[in-house]
């Protein structure tokens, strides 16, 4: 029941990455050039993924629009953990009835579509750039990580060694950093990795309906927010790619979040 | 004892009612306070060649002139007598417009929903019965990999693969027009955006069944039940389930409103006239009555839906009737 | 007496991720019809193994490596699992350490008894399979067996709920009965009266008990033979007077 690391995954994922930060070195073309002798080209040796509707070069867009998308997911990522943290330690921590109001609203907004508390958000924010999205995102994605916090922060607070260190006099920092984190991180990691996921998920959801990112800021999203004249002009490859780059990154990070998870089967099977 | 369920039937009603009003005033007072004019989606382009007092007197006119708290009143007073206003966009009253369309909504998440209760649980029992068989394996790999693929991607894929390249199936809408009543045609819109609906909650919840299974599978009682000369088969079905199953019901109360809002991009790919549309068309345009109903019905159905989780969690476990905590893990901790 | 079951040379193995665990080691013995083995050792030493292998209620990693069983002669360690299933719901039964773990905590208990009534007895009504049911529940001691019945595993206590595992066993109406530590998570009184029941339901059906148990008193009370595992192996098995006589001369065995 070992799992193995997932090597694949995480190759795919730095040359992404890598790539997509680094792409001002092998770049040929401006991504945001309209080349409009060029629009809606099949992928050929001079634009290898094709070009869209607006003649501006795929292969360019993709490197230099995930940059964004990874910003995003990153960002939104950043917020969510943190208000994450501070609810579910607050609520593990708190009395009884406070910790009961917290969780019971942290239930309620969990409950609601998060997309569609996102769309609302965001249709309220008005006009979108990359930080008020990533901040939508943040402040729509936070709970599940709050309850797992929380919980963790509960087991934690009641186990004996923590008890014990208590009694050995450690002070609460003492406490925090060598009892609470150790224990903490490991089930806060899968979480993180997941949050950056559904993140670049939502960041081209809204952008594609429109409520993101607008088509002259790239990224994967806003690029795919063209794809329905594609289907006009038969312009697959400007539905595919950028989709196949969202998916792949969307998986490995996926694979790596499950390696990271907790192993639940730890005893054997009775059936 | 019938006492008690009478206070705990009238504390869930108190709370459900309260949950209602704090959800509408949050919306209202949000919606308002967000940037946008939504003179804009009453009268479209024409309120750049309107003179300031004209704008005025529009504003009056839609009751947009006083404080927010006296227009909320106003609102509330309204929506008592069932006067949820007219829609800034369409002109008519929101019922209405309302009404046109929930059907279809209700329809695509409700078969939806149909579905994905039905097969995760299978998946679920199945996978958890060959853990780790190849079988297992290769179901669990390809959800873990249409669980990545973003909704409206797979709509577009789909799109892209049934109606245009092989042209099987149209690619948007509800109906072709003209064929309003014909039954067919009304399936075949449906297919392609059920496919995405399903496929895109399916794993999720089939997962879940799965993991509380291989929990369960690993408790004592299982080989007590082989003990007695059952098959695995059996145990699984018969006495695992059993004990997976309060938590699953109340887990699938609360993925009622989940898939109907999931519904929501997907309508907005496939054009479909849904709720979904709607939401998204009035948040975007500040069409404030029409998109009071519409989070009204959305936050109604999710209070309501984790109300009834609670009472089924609490009415099927004999533990809890025991006063022990239930040992399920929460629900959503995937 | 005859054997009523046989092991020859039986290894068996973990398989896991990080390398074979041998569990038994190349144990044999015999089981005459009628008699109380005690199966003695320390924690962890493979007593609860070796019932399970016999019964074949092992996990999938565990493998028999070498080694035979003969139940009347026939060899069932090649059974497949199907036929398994038809000894272990009539042939064999087992009673289980922690009795508040082994019972399904979501199912009334009158259910699981059925539950073990039908297998061994297909041919019964439901109004049949009901008295045969309260007949157990009455038989291994608990009062009102027809509201028991209805009852679940959380409003009973350990020395109960353990009653009602031993019911269960009961209504495969086994041949061997393998005792796994049955009064090992019980109170110390309740420990006792598990026992006298045990002893009692032995008298009444005549049938082969096999108990483990890493109590010594509790094993020279009621083995008519003692077996003492140490390490997977089975170290050394006699009559349960010559047993004790020799351990105290020897005060390192136990």
């Amino acid at each position: 029941m070992k799992k193995k690391f997932p090597v694949f995954s995480l190759l795919i994922l730095m040359i992404i990455v890598i790539g997509c930060f680094g792409c001002g070195l092998f770049l040929t073309k401006d991504p945001r050039y309209m080349d409009l002798a060029h629009f809606d080209t099949a992928p050929n040796k001079e634009f290898l993924f094709g070009t869209d509707s607006m003649g501006r070069d795929i292969f360019s867009m993709i490197w230099y629009g995930g940059r964004i998308s990874l910003l995003i997911g990153f960002l939104a990522t950043l917020l969510s953990t943190f208000l994450a943290v501070l609810v579910g330690s607050a609520a593990g921590y708190a009395p009884a009835w406070a910790d009961g109001i917290l969780m019971r609203a942290t239930e309620l907004i969990l409950s609601v579509p998060s997309l569609l508390l996102t769309i609302f958000l965001q249709a309220a924010a008005g006009k979108a750039n990359r930080y008020s999205l990533a901040v939508v995102i943040g402040l729509t994605s936070w709970m599940g990580m709050a309850k797992v916090v929380r919980t963790e922060i509960l087991q934690l607070k009641n186990t004996e060694y923590v008890l014990a260190a208590k009694c050995l006099g450690g002070g609460f920092f003492h406490l925090l950093w060598r009892h609470l984190v150790p224990g903490l991180v490991p089930s806060i990691l899968f979480m993180v990795v997941m949050n950056v996921k559904n993140a670049m998920a939502a960041e081209a959801t809204l952008s594609f309906m429109g409520l993101g990112l607008p088509v002259e800021e790239i990224s994967w999203g806003s690029m795919l927010s063209l794809s329905e004249n594609a289907f006009l002009t038969h312009a697959w490859w400007s539905v595919l790619i950028p989709g196949l780059f969202l998916v792949g990154t969307i998986f490995c990070l996926t694979n790596l979040g499950n390696y990271m998870r907790k192993s639940i089967n730890k005893r054997h099977s009775n059936l | 004892m019938k006492s008690r369920y009478i206070i705990r039937i009238v504390y869930s009603v108190v709370k459900f009612a309260l949950s209602v009003i704090v959800l509408s005033v949050l919306v209202f007072t949000i919606s308002r306070l967000a940037p946008g004019d939504p003179l804009y989606a009453y009268y479209g382009e024409r309120v750049e060649k309107m003179s300031m007092e004209e704008q005025e007197q529009a504003r009056e006119k839609l009751g947009l002139g006083e404080s927010i708290p006296t227009q909320y009143v106003r609102w509330f007073q309204g929506a008592i007598h069932g006067d949820f206003g007219i829609s800034y966009k369409y002109k008519m009253d929101v019922k209405e417009v309302i009404a046109e369309r929930i059907g279809n909504t209700f329809f695509l998440g409700g078969l939806g929903f149909a579905l994905i209760f039905a097969l995760s649980l299978f998946i679920g029992l199945f996978c958890a019965w060959r853990e780790d068989k190849i079988a297992d394996r290769v179901i669990c790999g390809i959800g873990t990999l249409t669980s990545c693929i973003p909704e409206f991607w797979m709509s577009l894929l789909l799109i892209l693969v049934f109606a245009v390249w092989l042209k099987w199936l149209p690619s948007s809408g509800a109906y072709s027009v003209g064929k309003e009543r014909s039954l067919t045609d009304r399936t075949a819109h449906l297919i392609l955006p059920l496919i995405v609906v399903v496929l895109g909650h399916l794993w999720y919840y089939a997962f879940q069944v799965r993991n509380r299974l291989l929990e369960e599978v690993r408790e004592d009682y299982v080989l007590l039940a082989r003990m007695k000369g059952l098959s695995g088969k059996r145990v699984l079905c018969r006495h695992c389930l059993r004990n997976v199953l309060p938590s699953y019901f109340s887990m699938m109360a609360i993925a009622f409103p989940h898939i109907l809002g999931g519904t929501y991009v997907v309508e907005t790919v496939f054009s479909y006239p849904g709720i979904g549309t709607l939401a998204y068309e009035s948040a975007r345009y500040q069409d404030y009555n029409l998109l009071m109903l519409v989070s009204l019905l959305t936050g109604t159905l999710v209070i309501f839906c984790n109300i009834l989780a609670q009472w089924i969690n609490a009415c099927i476990d004999p533990r809890i009737g025991a006063g022990r905590e239930s040992r399920q893990g929460e629900v959503g901790s995937l | 007496m005859p054997d009523l079951l046989e092991v020859k040379d039986l290894s068996v193995s973990f398989y896991r991720p990080e390398g074979e665990l041998q569990a038994l080691k190349n144990v044999s013995f015999s089981l005459h019809a009628g008699e109380i083995l005690a199966i003695m050792g320390e924690t962890g030493c493979g007593k609860s193994v070796l019932c399970k292998s016999i019964l074949k209620l092992l996990p999938d990693m565990a493998k028999i490596k070498t080694g035979q069983i003969y139940f009347k002669g026939e060899e069932i360690s090649a059974y497949s699992e199907k036929q398994m299933q038809r000894l272990r719901g009539s042939a064999f039964s087992m009673v289980f350490q922690n009795p508040m773990t082994a019972l399904n905590p979501c199912m009334n208990v009158g259910m699981q008894i059925s539950e073990a009534v039908r297998q061994r007895q297909p041919e019964l009504s439901r109004r049949g399979r009901q008295e045969r049911v309260e007949e157990l529940i009455e038989l291994v001691g608990l009062d009102h067996p027809g509201e028991r019945r209805r009852q679940y595993p959380c409003h009973f206590s350990g020395g109960m709920a353990q009653r009602c595992v031993i019911a269960i066993a009961l209504a495969a109406k086994p041949e061997i009965l393998f005792a796994d530590e049955p009064t090992t998570s019980l109170d110390v009184t309740v420990q006792a009266q598990i026992l006298e029941l045990l002893l009692k339901l032995r008298e009444k059906t005549g049938m082969t008990v096999v108990f483990v148990t890493h109590n010594p008193g509790v094993a020279a009370r009621v083995a008519d033979r003692v077996a003492l595992m140490r390490e997977g192996k089975l170290y050394r098995i006699a009559e349960v007077e010559e047993f004790f006589e020799e351990s105290i001369h020897n005060q390192n065995c136990i």
